[in-house]
């Protein structure tokens, strides 16, 4: 514990360089920024951001990373509070009660609420991964091949299964996914597996190239296969973005719920962003003394979703840094971008790149600070952004997103792959087929293959290894309770109402 | 598929064959959820609201503005696959100012050119630019 500390610390003096300050500085402007756009959330910024690893040093260019993953979450809420228009996933929430005081005049004691709760939840939350993430990854070194099978066919699991509407098309995505993840020459054996000749495709798809087109070039298109003329307004700020005394004293409980909701639904998979917000959205109404103010711009509505929110992001990260296991677009997109400078995350990160992670870890309480200071200030500014005419703004995410699937191998046939890669996430939306599933599905299918290959070779082919000892039955017991649980609440349910 | 000699003990097939056979379950199991009535609900929409009609032409403009992005980057250059690109979505989701459009295209695409080439050494294709834009 102490020795972590002190890592720590060495952690904050990688991140108090000139260099890696600036960068951290870029990216929480840049996380914003991204936050505040509609249709941009932090998985596409950072995808879209991925060619500078070819010329940034690794620590720099994922202390940027880090500061847009947070800085994304801050902005976020912005847009939901004064358009109506989540920014991204986990502020679908903060618009219900958000907006409500926006039209009421608070607008500035509602962006105030979500930007202190985010910190406060934020903070915390970053003290549970630094303390917590070191712990998870010491225990994983136990652990055997058939155990990380075991959890990567839990997280499939979970995100196939919780994550929107339908379980069924979650597992579309999912095995969409898996088939895109078996492109490309087996490494092992060098076999070719469905390259159908075309020699570009021996290396396989680019991950990258999937994230960037599934999110951008497949929510433009189906963005304009919805294109009606309806404008959204913005709504003014009226005095400062700051709360009073009332505000804070029922502020306060909410964001402490909020971060003890979302930190432990990241860190066990549960869904995405969505769930925890709604979760503490929940809670917050059912235990408040105005209820009747729910509906009609009550501040608790605002600042516990917020704070699940950010608590949420930090504790995705603890099983993506110490397993190796991203279980939300962005962490994914992370984890490619640890693999890009040929690092693996996973339980011996800690000890083989100390400065990186802790450098990581600190980045994230400094960001954290930066996003505070930074952004109630330039609240006036954020707004601006919003007034940035819908057309240039899905010109230039279009155009950003073919320039990141070209410059990461100077390719067409990346560039052909985006294009399929974009139909088939406007397809998804059009159908109401997640997404996140099939990009875990094209990361972690590889490693699921490579896990499984380990076992039978320590096993010599038996395939008794993948349910030998207690952690994978463990984990299996619980993939049995994720998959049944839900379906004998629906049985129950529909059997009391037939009742 | 061409399978190399190899003494591993899994098959590069074995796999594969396990991703197939759960797609397929996965398959069937969407073809009978959709046959018994249960159509994905477009994102954004709410259940019960009314269906949105696709609009066929603002895709199309969109999807021709990535193809000839495609099509224009190694030929003419980045500069020029950027402009146009950028202008055909703009296009596409309801701006008529031709003239600026185009001038905010090309300061947009010479832009983010130089940024990358200049700032990032990433080499993009400089096209009919070359000596130009160096």
């Amino acid at each position: 514990m102490g020795n972590n500390f002190a890592m720590l610390m060495d952690g904050f003096q990688t991140v108090f360089t000139p260099t890696n300050l600036m960068f951290g500085l870029l990216g929480t402007f840049l996380g914003t920024l991204v936050g505040v756009l509609p249709g941009i959330g932090p998985a596409l910024a950072i995808g879209l951001l991925l060619p500078i690893t070819l010329t940034v040093n690794p620590t720099s260019a994922l202390i940027m990373f880090a500061a847009i993953f947070y800085g994304a979450m801050y902005g976020g809420s912005t847009t939901s509070i004064l358009l109506n228009t989540p920014g991204e996933s986990g502020s679908v929430i903060t618009a219900l009660e958000g907006n409500k005081m926006a039209k009421a005049g608070r607008a500035g004691a509602a962006l105030a609420t979500a930007a202190i709760g985010s910190f406060v939840a934020g903070t915390i939350a970053t003290i549970l991964l630094a303390f917590g993430a070191p712990v998870l990854a010491e225990f994983a070194l136990t652990i055997q091949p058939a155990g990380y099978l075991a959890l990567i066919i839990l997280a499939f699991a979970t995100v196939g299964t919780l994550l929107g509407t339908s379980r069924i098309r979650g597992l579309v995505a999912l095995s969409t996914g898996l088939v895109i993840g078996l492109v490309g020459a087996d490494l092992q054996s060098g076999a070719l597996r469905l390259t159908f000749g075309n020699l570009n495709a021996i290396d396989g798809i680019e991950t990258v190239t999937v994230i960037v087109a599934i999110f951008a070039l497949g929510e433009t298109l189906y963005l304009a296969s919805r294109h009606t003329l309806v404008k959204a307004s913005v709504l003014q700020i009226q005095g400062k973005a700051w709360m009073t005394r009332e505000d804070f004293r029922r502020s306060w409980r909410p964001w402490l719920r909020g971060t003890a909701i979302g930190f432990p639904l990241g860190v066990i998979p549960a869904g995405g962003s969505e769930v925890p917000t709604f979760l503490s959205y929940g809670v917050e109404k059912a235990i408040s003394k105005n209820k009747d103010e729910f509906g009609k711009g009550a501040i608790e509505g605002v600042a516990g979703p917020e704070a699940a929110n950010n608590a949420n992001a930090a504790g995705v990260l603890v099983p993506m840094l110490a397993l190796g296991l991203p279980t939300s677009a962005t962490a994914a997109v992370v984890l490619v971008a640890f693999q890009s400078f040929n690092i693996q995350p996973g339980p011996m990160l800690f000890q083989t790149n100390p400065e990186i992670v802790w450098g990581l870890i600190a980045s994230l309480f400094v960001g954290n600070f930066l996003l505070l200071v930074l952004n109630l200030p330039l609240i006036r500014f954020w707004v601006m952004l919003l007034k940035i005419p819908s057309h240039y703004l899905y010109a230039g995410i279009t155009t950003f997103a073919l320039l990141g699937a070209y410059a990461l191998n100077n390719s067409t046939f990346d560039l052909q792959v985006a294009l399929a890669v974009g139909v088939i996430g406007f397809l998804f939306r059009r159908f109401g087929v997640p997404i996140t599933p099939l990009i875990i599905g094209a990361i972690l299918g590889p490693l699921s293959e490579l896990y499984f290959k380990r076992s039978l070779q320590i096993s010599q082919g038996d395939w008794g290894i993948l349910v030998a000892g207690t952690f994978p039955k463990v984990i299996y017991g619980i993939l049995i309770l994720v998959i049944i649980g839900p379906l004998v609440w629906n049985f129950k349910k529909t059997f009391a109402i037939k009742k | 598929m061409d399978i190399p000699q190899d003494n591993s003990i899994v098959s590069p097939q074995t796999f594969p064959y396990m991703v197939a056979a759960f797609a397929s379950l996965v398959g069937l199991g969407l073809i009978v959820d959709v046959l018994r009535g249960k159509h994905g609900l477009p994102e954004g929409d709410e259940p019960g609201d009314p269906y949105t009609p696709l609009n066929w032409k603002t895709m199309a403009i969109v999807a021709t503005a990535i193809g000839m992005h495609v099509i224009l980057l190694e030929i003419a250059g980045y500069v020029i696959a950027a402009t146009v690109c950028f202008w055909g979505v703009a296009y596409a989701f309801g701006s008529r100012k031709i003239l600026k459009d185009l001038a905010i295209s090309t300061v947009f695409a010479v832009i983010v050119y130089f940024s990358f080439s200049k700032g990032l050494n990433i080499n993009l294709p400089s096209g009919f630019f070359e000596g130009i834009l160096k």
